[in-house]
């Protein structure tokens, strides 16, 4: 039972890194309905840029951030402009396979970028152990817990709190109603599309950081956790990422312990599988599949 | 003789177009499907397993390993009926991602002239000697994939001139369409589901044969989605479309050395700057269409 709980705790404060990659993943969905697929490998370009100024520049830690952030935004929008602003708004497979298309070239420029496969990513965090009761989680999760909290709170202001978060919401809810309002859906994508970098440049930054290495298989990492945690949630929904990135975290955590690293990765296959099956609007997202389907009936 | 560096590359062409033809038949019935390596492993293990470790002869074993392919697909494809769109793309992905990483925990060895032979995990499954065993020459093998391909296309041929192939659009184009007209979706959903994995099952058991040794790490999602690029770069349009996709990509960029390293480069961004003037791929509907026009003019002429 302590191991469980254990588990539970550990998954727990890894899963808030996956929640904020599939935050960027409905974001980017809810405002758009498609599916940005180079969304982790992005993020890796991001962070090799940021290891190849920590190699190359400076070991200052806010340097580092800044290159991975802002290299990572820049990503972001090229994706936005060329696989989403420029492709038909009605062509949502074309969008999907371009993004894909856009990340192979993305990860064979990170490989020409650095071309060894594993490189040091700088710690921002001292390792140690703190023991609460029977438990003890390590210092780096903790900090990664508290950091996404907050990153947390900053998007929710962001987004219920200001002009163009509400923007952004509107066209999520509905893109005729809000065109009609006045509102411009394209430049609200290309902000969707920056947030969500600098979401994702910091979640990569974070998981990185805690890690201290990034390979080449970040970015379909990335991509594959972000997508499975939106999918558990709910697709679509801010919540529901949350919810899906902790339970992907605790259910991972206690694979891992009671099989081995095949049997983590096939029991989160299966549980969104399962979860799609059952319940395609995952944890908390079946309004908006019941919304989708009735805007079909109604044609 | 042509030389045998050019005929793996042909050779690969036709496997590859058989996974590609079994993406673009879900394609063009509406469904994106993330997951057809899925099928393509399983029956190249069945398959490999069948011929390697049982002695069956090949064509036995191609048949199996594409029934069992196509039994999965059917399976899948009625636990999925009720999803469609992005949640069935990403079922689908879930599914082969599954698969993949059961090879890993695959373990079955017979002992054949003192060696252990068979799938073993992540070791992978090698020794597959069917081509070294009965003699047959890479020229042959590359005949024979060529005839499973043509068979293939000469079967979806008849199926997209039939009333099928019109049914299977109209699932593509509208399915609410499809179930005013009295037709019942789900039937038709499954027909497609398990056609498309018993193709793709085909090229999957050529694949562990023609390359004697296969690993899980072959058949990840790179696979899949490329089978899915193939048919839309190529066209939608017609069967012809993702064999169009595969020659350009493997057969162009895979071969011309000055590509080498930047081969993705060139590749990703061609792709997406196509996807934005044709959606639907070179040959869409539409300019098929044209064609067949010009065809028939000029034929009466």
């Amino acid at each position: 039972m302590t191991d469980f709980l254990q588990n539970c705790i550990d998954g727990a404060m890894f899963g808030s890194g996956y929640a904020l990659l599939a935050l960027g993943f409905t974001l980017v969905f809810g405002v758009m309905k498609r599916l940005n697929l180079s969304f982790g490998p992005s993020i890796m370009l991001g962070a090799y840029a940021g290891t190849w100024v920590y190699l190359n520049v400076s070991q200052n830690v806010l340097l580092v951030v800044l290159a991975t952030v802002i290299t990572t935004v820049a990503v972001g929008i090229y994706v936005e402009r060329l696989c989403f602003w420029a492709v038909r708004r009605d062509a949502t497979i074309a969008s999907m396979v371009s993004s894909f298309a856009i990340w192979m070239q993305l990860e064979e420029v990170a490989m020409h970028l650095l071309p060894e496969r594993t490189y040091p990513f700088p710690t921002f965090f001292t390792s140690t152990v703190i023991d609460v009761g029977p438990f003890f989680v390590r210092s780096e999760h903790v900090s990664m817990f508290l950091l996404t909290l907050v990153l947390l709170a900053l998007l929710h202001l962001f987004l219920f709190r200001t002009r163009p978060g509400l923007a952004l919401r509107a066209v999520s809810d509905n893109p005729l109603a809000s065109t009609y309002m006045g509102i411009n859906s394209s430049n609200i994508l290309f902000l969707a599309f920056a947030v969500v970098s600098v979401l994702g440049g910091l979640a990569g930054f974070l998981i990185l950081s805690a890690d201290s290495q990034v390979t080449p298989f970040f970015g379909l990492w990335a991509t594959f956790k972000g997508l499975i945690a939106m999918m558990l949630g709910g697709m679509g929904s801010l919540p529901g990422a949350i919810l899906g990135g902790l339970l992907l975290g605790v259910v991972e955590a206690n694979a891992f312990w009671y099989g081995g690293p095949v049997i983590r990765d096939i029991s989160a296959y299966l549980l969104l599988f399962m979860m799609l099956i059952v319940r395609p609007g995952g944890l908390v997202g079946q309004r908006i599949v019941a919304q989708q389907q009735a805007a079909d009936e109604r044609v | 003789m042509p030389n045998d560096y050019l005929l793996t590359v042909i050779s690969n062409i036709g496997m590859i177009s058989l996974i590609a033809l079994s993406a673009y038949l879900l394609l063009i019935s509406g469904e994106i499907s993330f997951g057809q390596q899925a099928y393509f492993g399983i029956s190249a293990y069945a398959g490999a397993i069948a011929t390697t470790l049982w002695g069956w002869p090949l064509w036995v074993a191609l048949l199996f390993g594409s029934s069992l392919a196509a039994l999965a697909a059917g399976l899948i494809g009625l636990l999925t009926l009720r999803i469609s769109g992005l949640y069935f793309s990403i079922a689908t992905l879930a599914f082969a991602e599954m698969v993949r990483l059961s090879l890993f925990k695959l373990t079955y060895q017979v002992e054949i002239d003192g060696e252990l032979i068979g799938p073993n995990g992540a070791e992978g499954f090698g020794e597959i000697r069917w081509i070294f065993d009965n003699d047959v020459s890479v020229f042959e093998y590359t005949l024979l994939i060529y005839s499973v391909l043509f068979l293939v296309l000469f079967f979806l041929v008849l199926i997209e001139r039939s009333r099928l192939g019109m049914i299977f659009r109209m699932l593509g184009q509208d399915p609410l369409l499809t179930r005013v007209q009295g037709l019942n979706p789900v039937r038709y959903k499954v027909t497609a589901a398990i056609l498309a994995g018993f193709i793709a099952g085909l090229g999957g058991a050529l694949y562990a044969h023609s390359f004697t040794y296969i690993e899980p790490q072959i058949f990840n999602i790179m696979m899949g989605v490329h089978a899915l690029a193939y048919g839309l770069i190529g066209g939608l349009g017609t069967v012809l479309g993702p064999l169009i996709g595969v020659a350009i990509d493997i057969g162009f960029l895979e071969s011309v050395r000055e590509f080498q390293g930047y081969r993705m480069i060139v590749f990703g961004g061609l792709v997406a700057l196509m996807l934005i003037f044709m959606p639907r791929g070179i040959l869409d509907e539409k300019r098929v269409y044209w064609l067949k026009s010009i065809a028939r003019r000029w034929f009466r002429a």
